[in-house]
């Protein structure tokens, strides 16, 4: 690990105390939920955005079962969970949650936390995006949320403030794909553990610190030797999320010799491959980058024909050897939609495994978790 | 007299002579397509039927010959495709007027259905036989351990056993659930690419303190959202719905409407009660599933229902003992019919249901002229169409009205929606109005994970706790009015 990744890594994990030392100074702190919340926006009102995405302890989805339905996924548990066992450092500090809405696990837990008593602003985003008057449904969300931080801060949110904040994570986009396709090579310099890491960290520091220290990433990555063997299997994971703090399934997928090349993850990571363009209105612009010219998420619809055809130009562009499903449990669109693309998949005989989470990391939950791993690498390598 | 097994269901069903002879063949076609032996329609009517519904009334018996006439034409949705009629469906939860009207406009060219509504409303509580085609649905894809609807499982299996062939439209409101708007999509990606389907959307994104129905641009959009659905509708189905088959189709359901109003006081307000919740739950099917062979069938049920419960108060007979402690719900879980027979044998008679009772907001007609704006300003004041807070308060609400002995809440365990809400509102409801809620774990439809056993111990403990708080209240009324004299009645002892 070179000096800016652990740099980064550092900045990302120090943010919350940065945040509460912001908030003593009279800054609005705006923990968020879901990429539908666009973060220049936040960043142009003067406020301090955090991500709420963390998973991959078991006990946090446990901890809000007695006004929590048990079916719903582990992560939307979780992102109340922390708070309700008290360790979750931002959520106590909130000036308002920004929540958006496309599905019922994060509507149900958006207002769990206002009976909690935390100010949420819900951001609504109609699935049927094929619809233009849903996108339009979407478009005004955006302006009331505009709206809304300004009613927070006092202050108007200058057009020029979004641009130059939609400027910085283009920025950001530009340089993870240049760290992304480093994993292109045979022999890649970092695999999915690293990027995703990457992806999280960028969320939690601010885009000029993320800028600077992924441009010396970059540098320093594309000179680097190979980590991982030429003959490594070459894997795609996709699914809902990898949240912040659940990595064990990707170090074992890499540990058992695959490499993660490239990811379909609809939460959790930037959505790099897609920049906003900065000239004309730019609430417009956030609005359009990521309704409609983003390849849907999974509860768009119609959405899974478009995303299998994306899915495929990855297999092809990082020449993938198979794919793995990674599963939220009780998350039951991405289930169904797990189902769909092992057929298709099958059918082009490109090989899947589904691993499924409910953030339950225990040795005897994990050791035929492993095994299941490390069979599907080693019929992978074989296949080969 | 019955000779076989189909005969003797069709008998149950009050079809006789003639009419019981000529539809026998189509019955039998249609159980073996539903996946029904002659020995399950067996056990259905000298086992499970008697034991689950209430048959010393005809009534009970004219409904379920109706849900039987609207199954069998179920089961020949090819045929019907196949000589040129439209097939328009649906899902659950929905505004049945504007599919009504199109069935009115369209007539015998047009068949408007819910069909996993319809099957699994057949199915469930009459033969408990939805199991095969949950199973299918399993599979073939649709995994078990994510608990997934079996309502969705039902239309998938219904589609692979080819019972259910693709519609020219399928017009789904996506506005409680995620996953029956994706079945669709499930379908055509993975079964059927004709199967198409326009779909009604709106998130659920209110915030604390607003009115669903009270927000103009909210009412504004789904209005706009159902007219572009609807012209969708009649686009490909050639069918032009006018302002009369509007009109007719909300006569018919004011005037349904207005009958179980009457059934269900009736039942309600009667000690002993002459009749079970799961019962008037089934006498609501109008409300949640278009009938393709017109609502005549359920209505004349219906009537005849009201008048032999009207005989039954007069003479002061019931099915459960007099003063029997009333428990609310959420809905009664019908489908399920041995939980309501559970608390029957315990003594705690099913009644009031949350869903059932109209709220006050309901009774104020809507504000407009619009048919669209209308629809959209019922749906938001219905409870599943609001945030939170405010079906909190409707729930309060309606509680208030029904005055149960107790409310248990659940059995949506699989509804991410509607399930949660339990969780989250069967506490405040108790808070606010002293009614003792419960929460049980459970599937409406499916009962597979929750045998019998298990949930009568749980039951029969809620049964317990009823009566205890029933007896200790009657025992405080007794002693407020004659402290000296009033002796304890038995079972009160140690109620909180």
């Amino acid at each position: 690990m070179d000096d800016a990744t652990r740099e980064l890594a550092q900045l990302a994990t120090d943010r919350p105390a940065v945040l509460r030392d912001l908030k003593a100074a009279g800054k609005k702190i705006v923990p968020y939920i879901g990429h539908f919340v666009p973060e220049p926006l936040l960043y142009a009102a003067g406020v301090e955005p955090y991500l709420i995405c963390r998973g991959g302890e078991p006990e946090p989805p446990e901890a809000v079962l007695d006004d929590m339905l048990r079916f719903l996924n582990p992560l939307a548990r979780s992102m109340a969970g922390f708070h309700l066992m008290g360790l979750d450092p931002v959520l106590p500090l909130a000036d308002l949650i920004v929540a958006s809405q496309p599905e019922c696990h994060t509507q149900r837990m958006a207002e769990y936390l206002e009976l909690q008593g935390f100010p949420v602003f819900k951001v609504g985003i109609p699935p049927n995006w094929d619809r233009a008057y849903a996108g339009e449904y979407y478009f005004t969300e955006l302006e009331q949320l505009k709206a809304k931080l300004e009613e927070l801060t006092g202050k108007p949110i200058a057009d020029e403030a979004v641009r130059e904040y939609i400027g910085y994570f283009n920025q950001i986009n530009a340089l993870l794909r240049r760290i992304d396709a480093l994993r292109k090579k045979d022999a890649p310099p970092l695999g999915g553990y690293d990027f995703i890491h990457l992806n999280h960290q960028s969320f939690f520091v601010e885009p000029q610190v993320a800028i600077e220290k992924l441009t010396a990433i970059a540098d320093s990555l594309e000179g680097a030797p190979g980590k991982f063997a030429a003959k490594s299997p070459r894997i795609l994971l996709a699914g809902h999320a990898v949240a912040v703090g659940d990595y064990l399934m990707m170090k074992g997928l890499e540990d058992a010799g695959a490499v993660i090349v490239t990811e379909m993850m609809d939460e959790g990571m930037q959505w790099y491959r897609w920049d906003t363009a900065v000239e004309g209105d730019p609430l417009r612009n956030l609005w359009r980058a990521k309704y409609l010219d983003k390849v849907p998420v999974n509860i768009f619809q119609p959405a899974w024909k478009v995303r299998f055809e994306h899915m495929k130009e990855l297999i092809a562009d990082y020449r993938v050897d198979g794919v793995v499903w990674y599963q939220l449990m009780y998350d039951e669109i991405y289930d169904m939609e797990c189902t769909v693309v092992t057929k298709w998949l099958r059918e082009m005989k490109v090989p899947l495994l589904k691993l499924e989470t409910s953030y339950e990391y225990s040795r005897e939950a994990t050791g035929p978790l492993n095994t299941k791993i490390e069979s599907f690498v080693e019929s992978l390598r074989r296949g080969r | 007299m019955a000779n076989t097994a189909y005969e003797a269901f069709l008998e149950l069903g009050d079809f006789h002579g003639k009419e019981r002879q000529e539809l026998l063949p189509r019955w039998i076609e249609a159980a073996t397509r539903l996946g029904l032996t002659e020995k399950d329609v067996e056990y259905a009517v000298n086992e499970f039927i008697p034991e689950m519904w209430d048959l010393q009334y005809l009534g009970i018996r004219k409904m379920i010959g109706a849900m039987t006439l609207e199954a069998i034409d179920h089961a020949h949705l090819k045929e019907h495709k196949a000589n040129g009629v439209k097939l328009v469906y649906g899902i659950i939860p929905a505004i049945l007027t504007p599919y009504q009207a199109v069935k009115k406009a369209g007539g015998d060219k047009v068949f408007v259905s819910f069909p996993d509504m319809c099957i699994m409303n057949f199915l469930q509580p009459l033969f408990h036989k939805g199991a095969p085609l949950f199973e299918l649905a399993e599979t073939s894809g649709l995994t078990y351990g994510c608990r997934h609807c079996a309502l969705n499982k039902l239309r998938i299996g219904l589609r692979l056993r080819d019972v259910v062939p693709a519609p020219h439209v399928q017009w789904s409101f996506g506005l409680v659930c995620d996953e029956a708007t994706k079945v669709d999509e499930y379908i055509n990606c993975l079964y059927d690419d004709e199967w198409f389907a326009v779909i009604t959307r709106m998130p659920h994104d209110t915030m604390m303190g607003e009115v669903d129905d009270e927000i103009p641009e909210r009412v504004a959009y789904l209005a706009n959202a159902f007219r572009d659905a609807y012209e969708e509708v009649q686009r490909v189905t050639g069918v032009t719905v006018k302002e009369e088959h509007i009109a007719g189709a909300l006569d018919d359901f004011q005037r349904y409407l207005m009958k179980t109003d009457v059934l269900i006081r009736a039942v309600a307000d009667a000690d002993p009660q002459p009749l079970r919740g799961s019962a008037l739950v089934n006498f609501c099917h109008p409300f949640s599933m278009p009938f393709n062979t017109g609502i005549e069938h359920m209505e004349d049920a219906l009537d005849t229902m009201i008048e032999e419960v009207k005989a039954e108060v007069a003479a002061g007979r019931g099915i459960y003992p007099k003063g029997a402690p009333k428990v609310g719900s959420y809905f009664v879980p019908y489908a399920v019919p041995w939980v309501d027979k559970v608390f029957m044998d315990n003594g705690v008679a099913t009644a009031s249901s949350l869903t059932m009772i109209a709220s006050d907001k309901q009774l104020i007609p809507p504000s407009g002229n619009d048919l669209y704006q209308n629809i959209a300003e019922q749906w938001l004041r219905m409870v599943f169409g609001m945030g939170c807070h405010v079906e909190i308060d409707t729930w309060i609400e309606k509680v208030n009205r029904a005055k149960p002995d107790a409310l248990f809440m659940g059995f949506f365990d699989y509804d991410r929606w509607l399930g949660q809400m339990h969780k989250m509102g069967a506490r405040a409801v108790e808070k606010a109005t002293g009614v003792p809620t419960f929460y049980i774990e459970a599937d409406f439809f499916d009962d597979r994970d929750y045998s019998r056993e298990a949930l009568r111990t749980r039951i029969e403990s809620i049964s317990q706790v009823i009566k205890m708080r029933q007896a200790a209240k009657a025992n405080a009324a007794l002693r407020a009015a004659a402290p000296a004299v009033a002796a304890p009645i038995a079972g009160a002892e140690g109620t909180a």
